[in-house]
């Protein structure tokens, strides 16, 4: 099983279970990040959000082509969005980790048959909330989740809100990454080819 | 986890007294076995040694979730699994609770269940080596230049035991279910909030 992604440079192919980290300024690798989570047919979207509201990334995704009924979003902002036909579940702090875990198993639970787009934007705001050891385990429990789902994971990070030393630490999770901004997307690490 | 004397250590709480002896003989040739009729007599014989709590929800006396809170006040080392009648929520994990087994309770389901909770525990250690080696990897790459690192001996140490870190921890828990996620991303918190403890 594989998905495939439209959006970071040229078309690529994922593997079932890899996770990506899409790094660069924050509305570009939401952009990506919207590009690479819009489920194809028969598949579905859990997005968990931290810097968007729920109605904006409902419409983002509905703009690239899904359908309501394939969308979740666990909105961690001060919105209440009501989305009508989409589950929201609502968290009041993007560094309430096992609330989100918590939210994601629900949605994920809702059904269990289908492959499963995961995207999380953005991880710079969450560390904000949490410590980077924290931040680091709960990726690594959380990608391992995505590896086990045969999932994809989408996550976004904004390198000049932290220091190198962060970046590196939080990039060790992602079996790939995706640099925006600058030159040219580029696509690095395992788990795709194009 | 009980070092070095080999077998795990498993207390059995649990008020019917043939289900005590049923859960026993099940347990008995791969684990160390404790037994308690109900939740006073489980805090007694509470201690590091023991790796798995097999916890019934409805006693008399102390409930399962008295029981629980109370443990998790003098520990939270040792893993605990609720044995309930009715199938419940992923809620009960945030209650602090690790897994759950519905009644009637199988026996490959009950090893199962006990395995899967020592496999988690190691778990969680790996997955903190992961974090300080990866702290000092990325401390080093952000420090020295790229042909440094490559004739670094101990760079590439670093970098061997990483990856023989990411395939131990891969062969632990080969299949991550939903309830194990959550219950790991609740220790990973709870660890997190008692201070962050220090890298190991």
């Amino acid at each position: 099983m594989s998905y495939r992604v439209d959006g970071f440079g040229e078309l690529a192919t994922f593997d079932a279970g890899t996770s990506v980290l899409v790094s660069g300024p924050s509305p570009e690798t939401n952009e990506r990040l919207f590009d690479a989570v819009t489920p194809a047919s028969g598949e579905r979207a859990i997005v968990i959000t931290t810097n968007t509201d729920a109605e904006t990334v409902v419409e983002e995704l509905l703009d690239r082509g899904a359908t309501r009924e394939q969308l979740g979003v666990i909105e961690c902002t001060n919105h209440d969005s009501d989305v009508e036909g989409v589950p929201v579940k609502q968290l009041s702090s993007p560094g309430d980790l096992t609330g989100i875990s918590l939210e994601f198993a629900k949605l994920l639970d809702e059904d269990d048959t289908k492959p499963v787009r995961v995207g999380f934007a953005t991880v710079s705001t969450a560390l904000m909330y949490a410590e980077l050891r924290t931040m680091f385990r709960f990726l690594h429990v959380f990608t391992a989740r995505i590896r086990s789902g045969d999932m994809l994971g989408v996550f976004t990070m904004n390198p000049s809100m932290h220091d190198d030393k962060a970046h590196n630490t939080i990039r060790a999770v992602f079996d790939s990454e995706v640099s925006v901004g600058r030159e040219e997307l580029t696509l690095r690490g395992s788990g795709f080819s194009q | 986890m009980s070092e070095g004397d080999g077998k795990p250590t498993v207390l059995v709480v649990e008020d019917e007294r043939a289900l005590i002896e049923l859960y026993v003989r099940w347990l008995e040739d791969d684990y160390e076995v404790l037994t308690a009729e109900g939740g006073e007599a489980a805090l007694e014989q509470l201690d590091d040694s023991v790796d798995v709590v097999l916890l019934d929800r409805l006693m008399p006396g102390m409930s399962g979730d008295e029981v629980l809170a109370e443990l998790r006040e003098r520990t939270t080392e040792c893993k605990v699994a609720m044995v309930t009648a009715v199938e419940p929520d992923f809620d009960v994990i945030t209650m602090g609770f690790d897994d759950y087994l519905t009644k009637p309770v199988e026996r490959d389901e009950l090893l199962k269940t006990v395995q899967r909770l020592l496999s988690r525990s190691d778990f969680a250690d790996l997955e903190q080596e992961l974090y300080s080696l990866s702290a000092k990897q990325a401390a080093l790459r952000s420090s020295k230049p790229d042909e440094e690192l490559a004739e670094s001996e101990e760079y590439a140490d670093l970098e061997s035991r990483l990856s023989e870190l990411r395939s131990e921890l891969d062969a632990t828990l080969p299949e991550m279910e939903s309830d194990e996620f959550v219950a790991m991303v609740r220790d990973i918190e709870g660890e997190s909030d008692e201070g962050g403890g220090e890298d190991r």
